[in-house]
This record gives structure tokens, C-alpha cells and sequence, in this order.
């Protein structure tokens, strides 16, 4: 009887699929209407545009524009492993690291084992980026063969444990070559004869250009006989085989062209910080292309592309205080207006947490003036508009801080766990705590808020809409 | 005679390092063990890898911390040492097999249809999640139980010149303990026979009446409690916390369940030991800089050999 | 002639069980020969073993070559095709995708080729396009036109049987095992389903082996029934001598005797 439950099930999902309304339905739409090569152009026209108009104003713009491209073409490389093949490959961040190691062994002093100035080798960037290619190429190849023993999570845990003996071996195999912790720096950058790339800017562009190629390429692959055999191996790999597909000999191909897009990602990255350390390669690295390959949606070139996007420019943004206000607050009232309906309710909600803030704030004043004497961590108008709504005492201090944050999480799982009109009432207060604690807590330690930002956009995108912004819904039949 | 002597010396000095690097390994081990029977556990009954386990050990052992600071800090207790133990224990079981449990009900329990990725990254979240509020709410300084102030060296038991420092009989005697009521209660009681069932089919479970959220709520409690207690262990025999010790000790936890066969009892108890004797002899007789990535070599190398582990069944595939 | 298919002395056993027991049995070019026995009898385990799936025992021969030793994807490739008893289609692929797929072993454009759609890869791909539209509109308007691009998952379970012969006849096979490809279907469904194994023989020019819980419609258009017990064939023969063999019949109800009349139930629909 099951196949019969598994047709209903599909039957409406497939409805849940149509009734999607709403920006996310419109998305969707978008993303089914607009077609290939239009897509292609508007992406270079967006990087053409973004390169012109702002990055000559702004070093920090320009930075942000090669991370973007950097972990787009990540993303892309991820998702031929992952997105297409289902393969689950949690040491993906080896071959960018390699990539980027090999880079720097022939763009530094290493080989010279020498002080600074003497030494080395500094090939120009037609040989250093194929060197690179094909021997991290090689490496997955390599680990493609091993991986063809293992399936699902005894994939996942193998090549996690390769992604960490990556760092392992570069921090501790051949200081003397490889740099131990102190990495290798004062790498020279692209170069051919006496042309060099000298500016981030000149980065930008190298990637964005080597961005578009690799969506066009990959685009053909997908719809070629490599790409279905590789998302039939995803579906069933059994199958796969029986219908003339050579599951090992694609999935080992898979491996390997991941392996080389996150080859040429490493040796942008190397060159433009014109250092590598083994650090730039950890599991948060790791988690972070995760996070753009699963936000933009699996399986999706232009999901990937918009992961790399959106989770680049977050992690940008909260970096500066007034941006991270601008993220934080941009979310919140995103999610009110996603998960609070009909209009009437979120108004009333809305209402409710000012009214709410205002008179806590009141109370909370009369009682004890040093209580509120504290300013929001916001800076800009924000802290103007805030100043009497949340409560920060004075000095804010860390205790208070920790405590709200505590408390916000307990009213988070609260409020996920009620329905209806409680849970209504209760993100009243939840909302305004989290509010509290972002001002007395969270704007002081930006860098922490990304991380925990970060595992939080994974986390609510895995409940909301596992397949991500651009992906389609699958169905998994086990 | 002269020449026989110094022979015999030289031969238990090497039988001191031996014997001393055996007794740090099946600490080590029982505290991974431990570690991975929470994973194995977790994994039988949701096939979901929870990469946010370790970090619940991590978690136990801020509790254990602040439990002595409580107290009046390890220098200035004002509780007898054994209470202050059992209290540590306690309360990191509890509050971590609370915090496993609100972690599957909010993050876990939602997914549980959905696609094999996704409880798989909402762990990586969770994970990320866990150490860096922990980050925030206590810094990312390296902190230290500094239990020889309490547990003093000095009552260790001396044994032709070997010690066994009184912490390291602490653990194995709760570990070895914590293992065989597992073992017990997954053999012999209700809630046992409820995991297994829900381990091997979910759904026939369900509809035999096995009461399946509460049963998976139930595993997530132990396991998780009981990487709490192994977080307080920890602190005791070892010292240092911080919040990044859990990613690690997690990974080689799960290493441990997987060389021993993930889902099987006695299997990660074995892979815990055997994961601490190689790292801790692979430190002292090797080499301390490599002895991770020997542990990783290890479990590379058993994993290809044998996919499902030494004690695990091969996973049948019907077509 | 020589027989298309051929199984010497085949014998696999699982850990202690012996799923096929010394098996012998042949399949003419262009027959259609259907396998039929009680459940656990080794027919899957049987199509498992010519595919490739498991390792047997003894000697298969396809068109005179041997395909023991050989990966299922070279034995497909070499034109024997199969359908699964429980669907195996790749669901979040679309129907046209799906048949598409299944070309891979007949084309050759390497990866480099088709990222810049050099001749050959453009040549194979119109030529996969044009496969796989003629393979589906073999099964009239139910899989084309805009089924096309709906992913498979959104098919109805008959539907879905269909898209698996589709996929398998893409392959291009010169022998088609269906795994009880009736399961699941009520009587009209299986009258057309007759009608559409004779139809793929004849258009396509396949032997077709299938596999049947018991004797029923479809087994009217077989030229061989063959019957399995216990990993053994017990009977071999035509449609109608074998639905009278008396070990056929004990085979279905146990040894118990005077089972006559009550066997008439189980083998019924060919009077
Ligand atoms: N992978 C396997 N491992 C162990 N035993 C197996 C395996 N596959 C099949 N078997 C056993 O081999 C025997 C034959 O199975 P098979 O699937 O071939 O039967 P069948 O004739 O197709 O039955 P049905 O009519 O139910 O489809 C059964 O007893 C079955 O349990
Ligand atoms: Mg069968």
C-alpha cells in the first residue's frame, strides 16, 4: 500500500507547491520564467554595474564584491557534489585549501626554505592556476576513488575527517615549507610577464568573469548526459546503474570537477589575500559554503549564485554597526510579515510590541532611573528612535546582556512550540526581548552575532523551506 | 649483578610510561565512549549524524565549571568533595539532557520527513548555535577546573611507580557504570525495547503504539545527559575548557561509534577505548603533534575496510 | 538458432538461503516468456543476477557472451533492460529526463564536449531528444506533450510502471525483463497491458521475459510459461499445459493432496 500513501503525499505537495504566494511564490516564479542566457546577462550586467558605480568609492566595497563572487563560484563547485550528485561530501573546504596552498608553494618563497628575500618560485598565473587545477583535480579524483566504498553518512563523516586532516597536515607536515600556523604570506599576485593583477578590484573582475564562464559551462553540463547521470545517481544510484550509467565512474567525476571549481576558487582566494594560513580553512569556512549552497537552493546554479550573495553581503553587513542594525531589523519584520497573518493580526502584533516596549520601558523607568540609563548599541537613527523603547541600565552590562539573550531563546522555543492565538501573544514579548538583547548585547560583539547568525539562517531555512530560495522541492522515497 | 640492575630499571622506567600512557588512553577512551554512545544512540533511532553532540559535552563541562566556582571555587570549597562530584554530575546531566531534548523538539522533531540534508545542516547550525553563545555569554578564554586543588595528587594510588591519579578511577568507575545500566535499560526495560523498535522501523513502531516522540525524546535525554557527565569528567582529569573543545572531542567520539559499528552498544564502547589508546599512545610514543591525525588515518582506514564498522551489520539492500 | 538468453547451472545463495538452485532455462530471440511462482520463489533474484546485481553461480550467456563478471551498467549497455518490482524511477527528474538518462551508455560526448557543445555532443543530444520522444510516444498521449517537463513523482502509479518500460526500452534493449509489471493494476489495465508488451515486441523487435505473481491475463500472449519454486524451475512449458501440471499446482498449495479444484482460483483468467 505504501506507493498509494507516497501518490497522495506528492499529490499534495505538489499543491502546496502551486499555492505558493507571496515573495517567495514570486520567486519561484521568477526563477521559472526567466531564461538562460537572459539570466547569464543579468548577472554580468549586476557585477558590471556593482564593479562601476560603487567600488571606486570604497576599498570594503570592493572586498565585498570578490567574497561574493569568491563564494558563489564555491557554492557552484559544492553544488556539482552535492546539489547534483548527492554526495555528501563534507571535505570540500580541502580542495579550496589545496588549491590555494598550491597556489602559494609557487607563488612565495616557500620552495627557497630560505629567509624572505631569497628563494622560491613565483610562476605566472597560466602556470600557477593549472598546476593547481590539475593536481588538486588529481586529489579529488583520488578521493572520489576511496568515496566510491562509501555511501550517505559514512561519506559525510569520511570526508568531514579528510576536511580536517587538511588543516591537521598544513598546520603540522613541513613548517619549513608550508608555514606551520604562521601560513604563508607575501604571496605575489596574478601575474603574466610584467602584468599583474595589483588591486582587490582587479580581482573582482578576474572572478567575476571566471564566475560567468563557470555558470555557462556548468549550465551545459547539467543538461547533458554528465548532469542527468549525475542527478539520477542522486534519485537512486541502483537504478542509475542498471540504466547504463557507470555510477562510480560519475560519481568520481563529480568529486573531481568540485574539486577543480573550488581549485580555481583557491587560488583567487590565495592571491588576492596574498597569504594563505590553515585557518581560512575550517569547518566554519566549510559550513559557511554549506550555508550558501543550501540558502540559494541545492541543485541550483542561480541558487548557489544567490546563496554566495546573500549570506556574503550578511556576514558584510554585520560587521558594521549600523548595517547589522539595518540586517537585524530587515529580518525581523520579514518574519513577522511571513509567519503573522491575516494583515489585522499583524498590525495588532505590531502595535502590541511598540505599546508593549513603550510602557515596559515606563514602568521599568519609574521604578529605577540607572535601569534605563543605558544607550542601545545601535548607532545612527536607530539609537535615537530606540532610546526610550528599550531597556539597556546603565554601563550596559554583560550580565544583563547574557540574561536577555538566554532569555530570548527559552521565549524562541517557547513560542515555536504554542499555536494559534497564543503564540500570537506570545511573540509580544519575545519580539521585544529580542530587540532588548540585541541592543544591550548583541551590537557588542558583532563578530559572534555573525556566527551565531549564520547557524540561525541554516537552521530557520532548513524548517521554512529546506530546498532553499531557488530550489525545487524533492521527494525522497527510501 | 651491577649490569642485571640497571637493566631491570630501565626496563620499568619504559614500563612506567607504558603503563601511565595505558591509564591516560582508557580515560581518554571512556570519556569517548561515552561521548558515543549519545551519537549511536541518536543515530539509531533518527539516522541523523547530530554534529551538535559534542558540543553538549562542551556544555557539561561549563556546567561542572560553574558548579565548583559556585561553590567557592576549586581552591575554597565549601561542600565536601564527593557531594561537590555528584552534584557536578547530576546537575550536567540534567541541564544537558534538558538542552538535547528542547534541541530535538525544536530543531530535530520538525524535520523528521524531511529530505536526509536537512536535520544533517540544521545540526551544523545548531552546532555553530551552541559554541558561539558560549562564546558570548563567557568569553572564548581557555578556562580551568584546576581539580588537583581538591582531588590532590597526593591520594593518588601508587603502584611501582605508577600512578593512578584518584580522577582517572572516578571516571572509568562512572563510565563503566553509566555503560552497563545503558545496556541494561536498552535491554531489559519498556523504553528499551521502544528504542530499538523505533530504530529499526519508525513507522511500524508508530502504528504498533509505540509512543515514538516520546521515545526519541527519551534517547536525546540520555544521550545527551550523558555526554554532560563526560564534559564534567573531562574537566576534572584533563583541566582546561573552553568553548571549542567540543567539535573535536565530537568528532572523535563519532569516530569511536563508527569504528565500533554505529548503533551498537558494546561497539562504541570498545571504539571509545580504542580512539583514546591510539591517540594517547600515538602522543607519547610518536608524536603529540600528529596524534590527531593519526586518529584520522585510523578511522579513514577502518571505515574503508569495513564501511559499517568492526561490530556493525552490513545494511541490506533489497531490490 | 542459438537462444538469446541462456542460464547454466545458476545458483545463489544469501548467507544460508539458496535463492536459485541450480538453474537452467533458456529465452529465444523475439519470445515472450513469462516467469511465474509463489513469493520467495527467486524470481527477482533471477532478473537480480542477469542484470548483474548479484554474482551468481554458474554461466549466463547474452546472444552467446558471457555476463558474469560484468557491471549491470555493461550488461544493460549490451541491450539487456529491466524494469524494478517496487518503482525505481528517478522521481525529481522530469518524465523526459528520465527516459534521457537511460541513453547515457549509448553516447559518447565527454564531459569537455558537452560544456562547449562541440559537434558530437550537439549531434548526441538532438539524437537522445528524438529517442526519447519516440520511446515515450509509444505509450500514446500519457506521457507527452507538457508531461514532458512534470517531474516523475507527480505520476500516477500506472503511470509511473509505464515511464519505467519507457526508460528501460531507451536504453535500447533487445531484451526487456519486467519485473510484475501488472502489480497494482485492475482488470482493464491489465487487458492493455497485454496489448502493450505485444505492441513493444513487435514495434521495437524485443524479447520480452516477465515476471507474474500467478498465471493471469497477460499470460495468454506468453510463448513459454516457466515456473519457480523455491530458487528451482519445477515447470517449463505452454501457457496451457502449464496451468494443468500437477507440481505446479502442489507448488502454489503445499504438498497437501486432492488440491485440484482449489488451485482453479489461483490459475484462473486463461480458460
Ligand atoms: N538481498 C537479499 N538478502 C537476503 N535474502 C534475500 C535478498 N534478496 C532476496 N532474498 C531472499 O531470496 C528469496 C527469493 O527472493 P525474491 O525477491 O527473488 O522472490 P520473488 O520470487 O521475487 O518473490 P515476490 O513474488 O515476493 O516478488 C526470498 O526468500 C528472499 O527473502
Ligand atoms: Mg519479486
Amino acid at each position: 500500500m505504501a506507493p498509494i500513501g507516497v501518490d497522495e503525499w506528492v499529490a499534495r505537495s505538489g499543491d502546496r507547491r502551486e499555492q505558493n504566494s507571496g515573495w517567495r511564490g514570486l520567486l519561484a516564479r521568477l526563477d521559472s520564467r526567466v531564461g538562460w542566457w537572459p539570466r547569464l546577462v543579468l548577472v554580468g550586467l549586476f557585477a558590471l554595474v556593482y564593479g562601476k558605480l560603487l567600488v571606486g568609492s570604497n576599498i570594503n566595497y570592493a572586498q565585498t564584491g570578490f567574497n561574493v563572487v569568491l563564494y558563489a563560484i564555491l557554492a557552484l563547485g559544492l553544488n556539482i557534489v552535492v546539489g547534483w550528485a548527492g554526495l555528501l561530501d563534507l571535505g570540500y573546504i580541502a580542495f579550496f585549501g589545496a588549491g590555494a596552498y598550491i597556489y602559494a608553494l609557487f607563488s612565495s618563497h616557500a620552495f627557497g626554505n630560505l629567509p624572505l628575500s631569497t628563494g622560491g618560485v613565483q610562476l605566472p598565473v597560466v602556470a600557477t592556476i593549472p598546476i593547481a587545477v590539475v593536481g588538486v583535480g588529481i586529489l579529488g579524483l583520488v578521493i572520489g576513488l576511496v568515496a566510491l566504498r562509501l555511501s550517505g553518512d559514512y561519506l559525510a563523516i569520511v570526508t568531514l575527517f579528510v576536511g580536517q586532516a587538511f588543516a591537521e597536515a598544513v598546520n603540522n607536515v613541513a613548517p619549513g615549507t608550508l608555514g606551520g600556523a604562521n601560513g604563508l604570506f607575501g604571496l605575489k599576485g596574478f601575474h603574466v610577464g610584467s602584468a599583474m593583477i595589483g588591486s582587490t578590484l582587479g580581482y573582482y573582475w578576474f572572478a567575476v568573469i571566471v564566475l560567468l564562464i563557470l555558470m555557462a559551462f556548468l549550465h551545459l553540463l547539467d543538461t547533458s548526459r554528465t548532469g542527468r547521470a549525475w542527478r539520477a545517481l542522486r534519485d537512486d544510484p541502483l537504478a542509475a546503474e542498471v540504466m547504463t550509467i557507470p555510477v562510480n565512474k560519475v560519481k568520481v567525476m563529480a568529486f573531481t570537477f568540485g574539486a577543480i571549481v573550488a581549485a580555481l576558487a583557491g587560488t583567487m582566494f590565495a592571491a588576492q589575500q596574498s597569504s594563505v594560513f590553515s585557518t581560512n580553512f575550517s569547518a566554519q569556512t566549510l559550513i559557511l559554503i554549506y550555508a550558501c549552497l543550501v540558502l540559494g537552493g541545492a541543485g541550483s546554479i542561480a541558487g548557489a549564485v544567490l546563496g554566495g550573495v546573500v549570506v556574503t553581503v550578511s556576514q558584510q553587513l554585520l560587521s558594521s554597526p549600523i548595517d547589522s542594525a539595518y540586517l537585524f531589523y530587515g529580518i525581523l519584520v520579514i518574519v513577522l510579515v511571513a509567519r503573522v497573518r491575516p494583515w489585522r493580526h499583524l498590525a495588532a502584533v505590531v502595535a502590541a510590541i511598540v505599546g508593549f516596549g513603550f510602557g515596559v520601558h515606563a514602568i521599568v523607568g519609574a521604578i529605577s532611573h540607572r535601569a534605563i540609563a543605558g544607550s542601545p548599541g545601535s548607532s545612527g537613527w536607530f539609537a535615537g528612535a530606540l532610546r526610550h523603547f528599550v531597556i539597556v541600565p546603565a554601563g550596559s552590562p554583560l550580565t544583563y546582556g547574557n540574561l536577555l539573550y538566554v532569555a530570548m531563546i527559552c521565549m524562541i522555543i517557547g513560542v515555536v512550540q504554542l499555536k494559534g492565538i497564543r503564540r500570537l501573544v506570545a511573540v509580544v514579548p519575545t519580539v521585544y526581548v529580542a530587540i532588548c538583547c540585541w541592543e544591550a548585547r548583541l551590537t557588542l560583539d558583532p563578530g559572534i552575532t555573525a556566527q551565531i547568525m549564520i547557524g540561525a539562517i541554516l537552521i530557520v531555512t532548513m524548517a521554512a523551506r529546506p530546498e532553499g530560495l531557488l530550489g525545487t522541492r524533492r521527494v525522497e522515497v527510501l | 649483578m651491577g649490569g642485571g640492575g640497571a637493566f631491570s630499571v630501565a626496563c620499568t622506567a619504559q614500563m612506567q610510561i607504558f603503563i601511565q600512557t595505558l591509564v591516560t588512553g582508557i580515560v581518554t577512551g571512556c570519556l569517548y565512549a561515552l561521548i558515543a554512545l549519545g551519537y549511536s544512540m541518536v543515530y539509531g533511532v533518527l539516522k541523523l549524524l547530530n554534529f551538535a553532540h559534542g558540543d553538549l559535552y562542551m556544555v557539561g563541562a561549563f556546567i561542572g565549571y560553574f558548579a565548583i566556582q559556585w561553590f567557592g571555587g576549586a581552591t575554597a570549597l565549601i561542600i565536601p568533595v564527593p557531594l561537590l562530584i555528584i552534584f557536578m554530575m547530576v546537575v550536567a546531566g540534567l541541564g544537558v539532557g534538558a538542552l538535547g531534548v528542547a534541541i530535538e523538539r525544536f530543531a530535530y522533531r520538525p524535520l523528521r520527513n524531511a529530505p536526509r540534508i536537512a536535520p544533517l545542516i540544521t545540526a551544523l547550525g545548531i552546532s555553530f548555535i551552541l559554541e558561539d553563545s558560549v562564546l558570548l555569554l563567557f568569553g572564548g578564554f581557555t578556562r580551568n577546573y584546576n581539580a588537583p586543588a581538591f582531588l590532590p595528587f597526593r591520594q593518588s594510588i601508587h603502584i611501582d611507580g605508577v600512578n593512578i591519579w584518584s580522577v582517572q578511577i572516578i571516571v572509568v568507575v562512572v563510565s563503566v557504570v553509566m555503560m552497563f545500566g545503558l545496556r541494561e535499560l536498552v535491554n531489559r526495560t519498556l523504553f528499551g525495547k521502544s528504542m530499538r523498535a523505533v530504530a529499526s522501523d519508525r513507522e511500524a513502531a508508530e502504528m504498533l503504539g509505540v509512543n515514538v516522540d516520546r521515545t526519541i525524546a527519551m534517547t536525546f535525554f540520555i544521550g545527551s545527559a550523558m555526554a554532560g557527565v563526560a564534559g564534567v569528567m573531562s574537566g576534572l582529569a584533563f583541566g582546561q575548557i573552553s568553548n571549542i573543545i567540543g567539535f573535536l572531542a565530537g568528532l572523535k567520539a563519532f569516530t569511536a561509534a563508527v569504528v565500533g559499528g554505529i548503533g551498537s552498544i558494546p561497539g562504541a564502547m570498545i571504539g571509545g577505548l580504542v580512539i583514546g589508546l591510539c591517540e594517547s599512545f600515538s602522543s607519547s610514543y610518536i608524536s603529540s603533534q600528529y596524534s590527531d591525525l593519526i586518529v584520522f588515518a585510523l578511522l579513514i582506514a577502518t571505515m574503508l575496510v569495513r564501511p559499517q564498522g568492526v561490530f556493525g551489520q552490513p545494511p541490506l539492500q533489497k531490490v | 538458432m542459438a537462444p538469446l538468453l541462456e542460464l547454466d547451472q545458476v545458483s545463489l545463495s544469501f548467507g544460508g538461503l539458496r535463492a536459485l538452485h541450480s538453474l537452467d532455462m533458456h529465452v529465444d530471440e523475439n519470445e515472450i516468456v513469462s516467469v511465474i511462482g509463489p513469493n520467495g520463489a527467486g524470481k527477482t533474484t533471477l532478473f537480480n543476477v542477469i542484470t548483474g546485481i548479484y554474482q551468481p553461480a554458474g554461466d549466463i550467456r547474452f546472444d552467446g557472451k558471457s555476463l558474469i563478471g560484468r557491471s549491470p551498467h555493461r550488461i544493460t549497455g549490451m541491450g539487456v533492460a529491466r524494469t524494478f518490482q517496487s518503482l525505481r524511477l528517478f522521481l525529481n527528474m522530469t518524465v523526459k529526463e528520465n527516459v534521457k538518462a537511460a541513453t547515457y551508455g549509448g553516447t559518447r560526448a565527454t564531459p569537455i564536449e558537452s560544456m562547449l557543445r562541440l559537434p558530437r555532443a550537439r549531434r548526441e543530444e538532438r539524437e537522445v531528444e528524438a529517442r526519447a520522444e519516440d520511446v515515450l510516444g509509444f505509450f500514446g498521449q500519457r506521457l507527452q506533450g507538457y508531461r514532458f517537463d512534470q517531474p516523475a513523482y507527480v505520476l500516477s502509479y500506472a503511470n509511473r510502471r509505464r515511464l519505467e518500460i519507457a526508460r528501460a526500452m531507451a536504453t535500447g534493449a533487445r531484451m526487456l525483463l519486467l519485473d510484475e509489471p501488472a502489480a497494482g493494476m485492475n482488470p482493464p489495465e491489465k487487458l492493455a497491458l497485454r496489448e502493450l508488451i505485444r505492441g513493444l515486441r513487435e514495434r521495437f523487435d524485443v524479447t520480452i521475459l516477465l515476471i507474474e505473481h500467478h498465471m493471469d491475463v497477460e499470460s495468454e500472449l506468453c510463448d513459454i510459461v516457466t515456473v519457480l519454486d523455491n530458487g528451482k524451475v519445477i515447470a517449463e512449458g505452454k501457457p496451457a499445459e502449464i496451468s494443468r501440471d500437477p507440481k505446479v499446482i502442489v507448488a502454489y498449495l503445499g504438498s497437501g493432496g486432492g488440491a485440484g479444484e482449489a488451485a482453479e482460483p489461483l490459475l484462473a483468467g486463461l480458460e
